[in-house]
């Protein structure tokens, strides 16, 4: 059973906190951002993606939101399914739309570069 | 003085419901457990609770009183709202009217090793701290295992078996905590997974119910700290 908890038990705890901090730091960059931004629209929202730091930096908030989001849902889960059968399939699902959408903002950030 | 009381007799009853009790002119100062045992005294015999110390020092009289958890001795009638509503502490199978059956909670008590741990040989007189080792042992080692604090708790509720609960854990930390003891990393190890621990989500209910104004939710964390140092 254990190898379906992903994580285990210190090492999510640690990740969901740490990724909370850099979530929160990355909000407030964007807000700084936008709030900083002259002209907006799409060749500019382009050349700022584009930027190698920004690239990096919404790369590392879409894997801190997968995993802080796969470690709340998983603890959501343990808390109240208690049937392995419903578990097994709450975690698959939940882990399936982590990975898609993580593969369609790699999708998305590499296209960005590539451009 | 109106009362809402669970009753609940697994002999004759098929299953719980609210008794109301009217108490004539209660006296001044008066605690909730003197007004039960009037009850008990002058209404119904039948009415069953624990208690025993009557001073808040044995922890057996934990109820549920009007909604939160606390120790019926050392609540004062006058501090709560009427009808006063009493239940049995929530999360544990009830025995009968406002006992539980304690077991779940004495087995998790027991999975910390609530005692020292030595492996050198014993010195012939007692082990010594000193009087800033011994500080680190206040606010943990007064718990008297009232039970207020695990079964105000989700996460207990949701998973007695699997999650230790605060008062367990507080425990637990008791004796990491103590500088006599050689098996801080046992316990800490013990300790790992994603259930014994880390069910706590540190709503701290546990905190807020505590008859003797102890803080497991502090415990947890301090756990927690030193995981994350052994491990770094």
């Amino acid at each position: 059973m254990s190898s379906v908890y992903v994580l285990h038990g210190l090492r999510p705890w640690l990740i969901q906190r740490i990724s909370a901090v850099y979530m929160a730091l990355f909000v407030v960059y964007i807000v700084v951002t936008l709030a900083m931004a002259g002209d907006t629209g799409y060749q500019q929202w382009h050349d700022w993606l584009f930027h190698p730091v920004n690239v990096v930096a919404v790369g590392l908030f879409v894997i801190a939101l997968l995993l802080h989001a796969w470690i709340g849902m998983r603890d959501i889960i343990l808390d109240y399914v208690h049937n392995t059968l419903l578990r097994m399939v709450a975690f698959t699902l939940v882990i399936v739309v982590l990975i898609s959408s993580g593969l369609w903002s790699a999708k998305l950030l590499l296209l960005s570069v590539a451009m | 003085m109106k009362f809402r009381i669970y009753r609940y007799n697994p002999d004759a009853d098929k299953k719980p419901y609210m008794q109301d009790f009217e108490l004539a002119d209660p006296e001044p100062g008066m605690m909730l457990l003197a007004a039960l045992l009037k009850i008990k005294d002058t209404i119904d015999e039948s009415l069953s609770f624990r208690r025993s110390c009557g001073e808040g020092v044995c922890g057996s009289d934990g109820m549920n009183i009007n909604g939160i958890n606390g120790l019926a001795c050392v609540t004062p009638l006058a501090s709560l709202k009427q009808p006063i509503e009493i239940r049995p502490l929530p999360g544990l199978p009830v025995v009968r009217d406002l006992i539980v059956d304690m077991d779940q909670f004495w087995q998790n008590y027991r999975d910390v090793k609530p005692y020292l741990i030595v492996n050198d040989p014993m010195p012939e007189v007692e082990l010594p701290q000193t009087p800033q080792q011994r500080e680190q042992l206040d606010g943990l080692y007064e718990c008297i295992l009232c039970a207020c604090c695990s079964t105000q708790c989700p996460s207990f509720w949701w998973n007695p078996d699997k999650y230790l609960g605060p008062a367990a854990l507080l425990q637990a930390s008791r004796f990491i905590e103590d500088s006599r003891d050689q098996a801080t990393e046992e316990r800490l190890a013990a300790l790992e997974g994603p259930f014994k621990l880390f069910r706590c989500h540190s709503i701290m209910n546990c905190v807020q119910v505590c008859p003797k104004g102890l803080n497991p939710t502090r415990a947890i964390n301090n756990i927690k700290k030193m995981m994350v140092k052994r491990s770094l």
